[in-house]
């Protein structure tokens, strides 16, 4: 009765009222800085007095802007690359691999997903500047890997778990060699996993604050690092801009998700 | 090689089972993880003994000066608030989500993934400019009539656990949902032919059946919240500080490492015990359930 939508009486428009509110208090931040960024207003008055794209105009003017999200940008891939490769190779040594400590080694793996960020930030921060990385792209890059990686190992050992392997083994009956096997028969078998494994790496790296506040140099800083130091020192709305920016491109990025997953599907 | 059709092979996966295999796949991840995620904390946390000098002088210092004490405080009490808010609100959500015409539905989770998806930072701005002084959340109060002047709702802890809860309600309604929506529906509806009021069908039927549920996910945002650090620097303003931040400060500002280290090994050792009490958890509830 209770989990009958039809059958709840009144307690169905008590139910509806706190779902329609929670959604539109996770909505409400979202479309109020989309519409902020076009408001007139320097002070980000609500309703705004005007609309300009004169935030979109400043941010653009600005080369560092540009660089940071370019920066990012190019972080980010590396890291999905390296994340995908190194998942993708230890996931086939979790899943199928017989050696002692198995378990503990993909709970050792997964670790930094739950360390809070803030410590692995300070002590990456610290082993880098003894070895002389801090602030520099293969700093940023490692750092991102340590945090992208247990992503991808889960992602893809996932995707290897419910892959038959004599499948495989069919494919190598049949005259295939061992490595062409693995790549024509069970890569594409679990691409759906490579893809969220590559979609969670980049958003890891694009989207990550904490470490890279303390990787960044004055020289080399990300698109979250930028926008960091900006909220630091006063609320412009040039912010506004750039978070509608990111917003788009969420909204982009999830609806390509959606496509990919439907295509592999079929 | 085949071994199924052999039956004499028997003795082949035994053999297999002896020798490790797939070891090769597992080392450059394990050199990796070693050299730049366990290395570089373990080192930290070391220096939180060795350094100015060896001893538990930074523990001390950390845990008997009222400052620090007033840290935690903020810490632990922010991260209730936050998780009891979000069960509160996630509760009925999960519950309506798993229950409502899938149409609907779908477009509440559209909504709740864009949000977790949308950049932390675009969210905390967002946030920060909602609850200034002059922001949309004041004027509304007071168009409304419920306050003569705004209020003050950022820089302060309000502020931090408003924005905090905003960004951990999605991890608690996703597993909620999980887990209501297992719950087999007949079983109501047996309580409710058995003379069972719908009130004691949510507190004696649903609720107990939802809890292992809201005990995981609970502790998970607990827990996500006792280590966060741009939600509360950017919200709380520099007078309430959570120990995420004060980590920061200690290594960056002070460049005390022995003090950022000691604090870093509280926030690892409370982290990683409450994560162990989940796995016992989430663990004994599944091996005691059908």
């Amino acid at each position: 009765m209770l989990l009958n939508f039809d059958r709840l009486g009144w307690w169905k428009y008590v139910l509806l009222a706190i779902t329609v509110l929670t959604a539109a208090f996770l909505l409400l931040p979202i479309i109020f800085i989309a519409a902020l960024s076009f408001g007139s207003s320097q002070w980000l008055i609500f309703p705004p007095p005007g609309w300009t794209l004169q935030w979109y105009r400043d941010l653009f003017a600005d080369p560092r802007w540009l660089e940071s999200a370019w920066t990012s940008f190019t972080i980010a891939v590396i890291v999905t690359i390296l994340s995908v490769l190194l998942g993708l190779v230890t996931s086939f040594g979790l899943v199928r691999g017989t050696f002692l400590f198995r378990d503990g080694l993909k709970a050792l793996f997964l670790t930094p997903m739950i360390l809070p960020v803030v410590v692995l930030a300070v002590a990456l921060y610290a082993f880098f500047l003894k070895i002389g990385l801090g602030g520099t792209m293969v700093g940023f890059v490692i750092s991102h890997l340590v945090l992208a990686l247990p992503f991808s190992i889960l992602s893809i050992s996932s995707a290897l778990d419910g892959f038959d392997k004599s499948i495989e083994d069919a494919a190598v009956l049949c005259g295939a060699s061992p490595l062409e096997a693995k790549i024509r028969v069970t890569l594409p078998a679990i691409s759906h996993g490579l893809f969220s494994a590559a979609v969670f790496s980049f958003l890891t790296s694009w989207d990550e604050v904490v470490v890279a506040i303390f990787m960044s140099s004055p020289t080399l800083q990300t698109l979250p690092v930028k926008v960091w130091a900006t909220l630091r020192q006063d609320l412009t709305p040039v912010v506004a801009a750039a978070s509608t920016l990111l917003i788009l491109l969420t909204i982009t990025l999830m609806a390509f998700v959606a496509i990919v997953r439907k295509v592999l599907k079929q | 090689m085949s071994t199924y059709s052999d039956a004499s092979s028997v003795s082949v996966p035994l053999l297999k089972a002896r020798k490790p295999t797939g070891l090769s796949g597992v080392v450059p991840a394990l050199i990796f993880v070693g050299i730049f995620f366990i290395v570089p904390v373990v080192s930290l946390l070391l220096r939180s003994v060795m350094e100015p000098v060896p001893g538990f002088g930074n523990y001390v210092a950390l845990l008997g000066s009222s400052t620090y004490l007033k840290i935690f405080a903020n810490t632990f009490i922010v991260s209730g608030l936050v998780t009891i808010i979000s069960l509160l609100i996630g509760f009925p959500v999960a519950w309506a989500l798993a229950i409502m015409p899938g149409r609907i539905a779908s477009v509440i989770f559209s909504i709740l993934l864009l949000s977790m998806w949308t950049n932390l930072l675009a969210r905390t701005y967002a946030w920060m400019v909602l609850l200034q002084r002059t922001g949309l959340i004041n004027k509304m109060l007071i168009a409304m009539g419920l306050i003569d002047k705004p209020l003050a709702l950022v820089n302060n802890l309000t502020g931090v656990t408003i924005g905090m809860t905003y960004i951990m309600l999605p991890f608690i309604i996703l597993p909620l949902y999980g887990v209501i929506k297992k719950i087999d529906p007949s079983i109501l509806q047996a309580a409710a032919l058995c003379g069972a009021t719908r009130w004691q069908c949510l507190t004696r039927v649903l609720l107990p059946l939802a809890l292992p549920g809201m005990a995981a996910g609970a502790l998970m945002v607990f827990v996500m919240s006792l280590g966060y650090f741009v939600t509360p620097s950017l919200l709380g303003g520099t007078a309430n500080m959570m120990l995420a931040e004060l980590i920061a400060q200690f290594v960056q500002s002070l460049v005390n490492w022995g003090m950022g280290g000691a604090a870093a090994l509280v926030l690892l050792v409370v982290t990683l015990l409450l994560y162990a009490v989940q796995l016992r958890f989430v663990g004994s509830q599944n091996a005691g359930g059908r």
